[in-house]
């Protein structure tokens, strides 16, 4: 993430924005070195409290490293990490990420939270901007097959009210939850592997 | 719309609880407010910007059309979340943001056009004048002054305050700003509703003026829901605006719309009644539309007017003198799609709509897809060459419109 930029330079390549080049996957992939350190080689995690990043769609990719960047959202690691990335490179990065093909999860759903979990993402209405399958969409992120402590933060958060919210709808939806049901839909969402399965349970 | 959720909320009701049995601790966000139950299961939502930009070579820009004799090319890019634009004296385009908090400036440097973040940090800087030398930014809270910005463009000045304190409440809801100078040399903008569909309290739901000189406020047009576009008719000087109706009524109802001040202090109905003829089916019910000034005209249901601006430029076709442009940014809130263009709206000598057509189009590919579009045209502006300037927030791009015979 060209920590080696001296700070005049990164804020010279933000404050310039100029004519923008074509989102590129290879110079991605160049710049994404940095990133596997956490986040796995090629954005596969292994580290449940890390999330994946391997085939989430583009635009959440871009969009949650400029939150970062201009820390509307939060966190010891990536606030840092992203403080040098132009625009261009965001996009390089994201570019990246979407086009690779996201391994199967590890984590496997207890058989007990396999029903109640769909039931309960069915009661939230999870498919409607997580779409089919809960895999993502536009600046929506793929939840299905993501890492159970990366999730449990994240709704955890949302209920806090501490996790930054493009437009408060999930901060909305995770009010009412109980910690129980928390932890029955990460253990439901961390072990869904084909679109199909969640597939059948939404309207979309 | 209206069958088919029900006929998707009839599907899951068997299996599927329903989310509102608990009453939430958190409100929805603006943009669900007023969702009748009856569409909880529609899957229909705003389009996020790319926060980032996208660069025009990665996108369809060939698919863009306008009439015969026309030309259009990217004019500029790079510039996340671009809406409303202003020109200064120098040629200078300012270009504001609303999800993010910059505003642009594009500036010729030895023949190369460069864009560059002028202001930082600002909220929601959506309105822009220039005028005599002095940019006036509106953000949701306030409007402020940069005088004689054009000559330190490297250094901008510091902010001096023109209006503080429009947004006491900091509540979600449509409170970023359109900005325009009336002939009076007043500023008006615009103070939205809170929601999509709410009782709004004072100031808002209305077009506002200020006069730059001594801060004084009067409410020009009231019952205005979400006017984010405005200008001045070049020969009544009268102002007319764009306006976006509520959602989560049906597909076709109601329209959004394009209003006409002939006097001050005009209602024209919101939340009571919607395009001057549809009582809305929870706040009408004791009221008539006939209390509220009409629109001029309905511009097509969600569609998302936002950046209107009368031609008189030298460039285009004589019949082009005293049309409106309006840069359609939607819609999302219908299950098919409509929009994404830029209009034409042709009146005759009393100030009645003639003709009302696209102008420019292409950025609609699938108007059955999600998304439906690939970019999304957010303001107009006549540049003094006569040319037209579309801004695409979607994308950071501004696009430039340019006629030859």
């Amino acid at each position: 993430m060209r920590h080696g930029l001296p700070g005049a330079a990164a804020l010279a390549a933000a404050l310039f924005v100029g004519a923008a080049g074509a989102a590129d996957v290879e110079a991605g992939r160049q710049k994404a070195a940095v990133c596997a350190e956490c986040h796995g080689p090629d954005g596969n995690s292994s580290d449940p409290a890390v999330p994946s990043l391997a085939g989430q769609p583009a635009q959440f990719l871009s969009g949650q490293l400029f939150f970062f960047r201009e820390e509307y959202r939060r966190e010891p690691r990536m606030s840092p990490a992203a403080k040098a990335l132009s625009n261009s490179d965001m996009n390089d990065l994201a570019a990246y990420f979407a086009s690779v093909k996201p391994a199967p999860p590890k984590h496997v759903t207890t058989p007990e939270n396999e029903q109640r979990g769909l039931e309960l993402t069915q009661k939230f209405r999870c498919v409607q901007c997580h779409s089919a399958g809960l895999q993502g969409q536009q600046h929506v992120p793929r939840i299905a097959g993501q890492q159970p402590e990366y999730l449990r933060a994240q709704l955890r958060g949302f209920k806090q009210r501490t996790r930054s919210d493009i437009d408060g709808y999930m901060t909305q939806m995770a009010q009412p939850l109980s910690d129980h049901e928390i932890d029955v839909l990460v253990d439901y969402i961390a072990g869904l592997r084909t679109p199909s399965r969640a597939a059948a349970g939404g309207s979309r | 719309m209206l069958t088919r959720s029900i006929a998707l909320a009839l599907v899951s009701a068997a299996c599927a609880a329903n989310a509102q049995d608990k009453p939430a601790a958190s409100p929805p966000p603006s943009w669900q407010q007023g969702k009748p139950p009856a569409m909880s299961e529609s899957t229909l939502h705003p389009f996020a910007i790319e926060m980032t930009g996208k660069a025009a070579k990665d996108l369809p820009i060939d698919k863009l059309k306008a009439p015969a004799g026309f030309k259009v090319e990217v004019w500029a890019e790079g510039m996340p979340g671009a809406r409303s634009m202003a020109q200064g004296d120098k040629g200078t385009v300012f270009v504001g943001t609303r999800q993010l908090k910059d505003v642009y400036a594009v500036v010729d440097r030895g023949g190369k056009r460069e864009a560059k973040v002028l202001l930082k940090g600002l909220d929601a800087p959506n309105g822009l004048v220039f005028n005599k030398g002095t940019l006036y930014v509106a953000e949701r809270h306030r409007i402020t002054r940069y005088d004689g910005i054009e000559n330190q463009l490297d250094n901008p000045p510091q902010a001096k305050v023109v209006v503080d304190n429009l947004d006491p409440n900091k509540q979600p809801g449509h409170f970023w700003k359109f900005l325009a100078m009336g002939p009076d040399g007043k500023l008006y903008f615009n103070i939205g509703a809170p929601g999509n569909i709410v009782m709004p309290s004072y100031m808002e739901a209305s077009v506002m003026r200020v006069d730059p000189a001594r801060g004084v406020l009067e409410t020009v047009a009231l019952g205005v829901r979400n006017s984010v576009g405005m200008d001045f008719h070049p020969k009544t000087k009268e102002l007319w605006f764009t306006n976006h109706a509520r959602d989560w009524l049906s597909d076709d109802s109601p329209n959004d719309t394009l209003h006409r001040v002939s006097r001050k202090g005009m209602h024209f109905g919101y939340p009571y009644c919607h395009q001057g003829d549809t009582p809305d089916p929870e706040f009408g019910k004791n009221r008539s539309c006939k209390e509220f000034d009409a629109p001029t005209l309905k511009l097509g249901a969600h569609i998302a007017p936002i950046g209107m601006r009368f031609y008189n430029g030298k460039m285009f076709p004589a019949e082009y003198q005293n049309n409106i442009f309006i840069a359609m940014r939607g819609s999302w809130n219908r299950t098919i799609k409509q929009g994404y263009n830029v209009m034409r709206v042709v009146l005759d000598d009393s100030g009645k709509v003639a003709k009302y057509d696209p102008f420019l189009t292409g950025f609609l590919l699938d108007e059955k897809a999600d998304p439906p579009m690939w970019g999304r045209p957010n303001d107009v502006m006549v540049m003094r060459d006569g040319s037209l300037l579309v801004s695409d927030d979607q994308n950071g791009i501004i696009y430039r419109v340019s006629y030859a015979k």
